[in-house]
């Protein structure tokens, strides 16, 4: 477990993509090819306003069916860095479709998601295929507790089925 | 000492919650020791098939069963959770699942943009 707070507050992920370093850019920075990638299996991303440039707003929606109804996620932010086609960085929150930033408890996530966090993209040239290193980090406002477990669950729930549906249609 | 997570822990810990009889059971039990009679109270089901749900949160180490006489109380074991609650670890799957998406959305877009030139 982790030995006190902050040692999971990140996660880092690398990974090497088949294909040049400015389309990898365009995955992050083009609404368009944003929307082909980021949203979960069966989840479609009807917004996505990227106003690339420091200080430049975003505002992303989710759009996903579940066994409640459809369900809407809205998410906005600021580019902090915008490095073309190196380094992209970007805060997140969690907001409603006015980008009225909402907090993580009134959405049902577990105590300890922070309001805001940033992600970090890192991108270097590889001769036609690209290392991207993504980064998201923030800050949690408490630790975790009992009470935001029951609605968390119901969250882990749903992207385990999420990955079940995925797996029986890959078979 | 660096913080590992055991993802197959994890991997068993996601599939037991991903049923609504399993969570409501923890929710029961979140608010105290319980024995499987009380735990099937609520539900339309015969007991076997409550018993089957708790070996399923028994494996996933959720639920702990005491050793007292024929009621063997179930107890909540809140260390796997302490694992998944964390927010960082709850958004790595979701970006792994993401870039394998982007992989595969390249792989789509290639065909299409030779067409293009």
């Amino acid at each position: 477990m982790a030995e006190g707070p902050g040692a999971q507050d990140a996660v880092v992920i690398e990974r090497i993509l088949d294909a040049p370093v400015d389309l990898i850019w365009s995955m992050w920075t083009a609404s368009e090819h944003f929307k082909g990638w980021y949203g979960p299996t069966g989840a479609s991303i009807p917004v996505a306003k990227m106003d690339v440039r420091v200080g430049g707003t975003r505002l992303v929606c989710m759009e996903m069916e579940t066994p409640n109804g459809t369900m809407q996620m809205w998410f906005t932010g600021e580019y902090r860095e915008v490095v073309e086609p190196q380094r992209l960085v970007y805060t997140e929150s969690m907001c409603d479709e006015h980008a009225n930033i909402l907090s993580p408890a009134d959405m049902g996530m577990p105590e300890g998601h922070p309001t805001t966090t940033e992600i970090i993209v890192e991108l270097e040239d590889l001769g036609g295929r690209t290392k991207m290193v993504m980064t998201h980090v923030g800050i949690p406002e408490g630790s975790p507790g009992a009470a935001g477990w029951t609605m968390a669950f119901d969250k882990l729930a749903l992207y385990v089925e999420a990955q079940n549906y995925e797996a029986s249609d890959r078979s | 000492m660096t913080t590992v997570i055991d993802e197959d822990r994890l991997s068993d810990t996601f599939a037991a919650l991903a049923n609504s009889t399993r969570r409501a059971i923890l929710a029961h039990l979140a608010e105290g020791s319980a024995t499987v009679n009380e735990l099937a109270e609520p539900f339309q089901m015969t007991l076997p098939a409550v018993s089957k749900h708790i070996k399923v949160l028994e494996r996933a180490g959720l639920v702990t069963r005491g050793h007292h006489a024929q009621y063997r109380p179930c107890a909540l074991d809140a260390e796997p959770l302490q694992q998944v609650s964390t927010w960082a670890e709850q958004y790595r799957p979701v970006w792994e699942a993401r870039f394998d998406r982007m992989d595969d959305y390249i792989k789509q877009l290639r065909p299409r943009r030779k067409d293009r030139r």
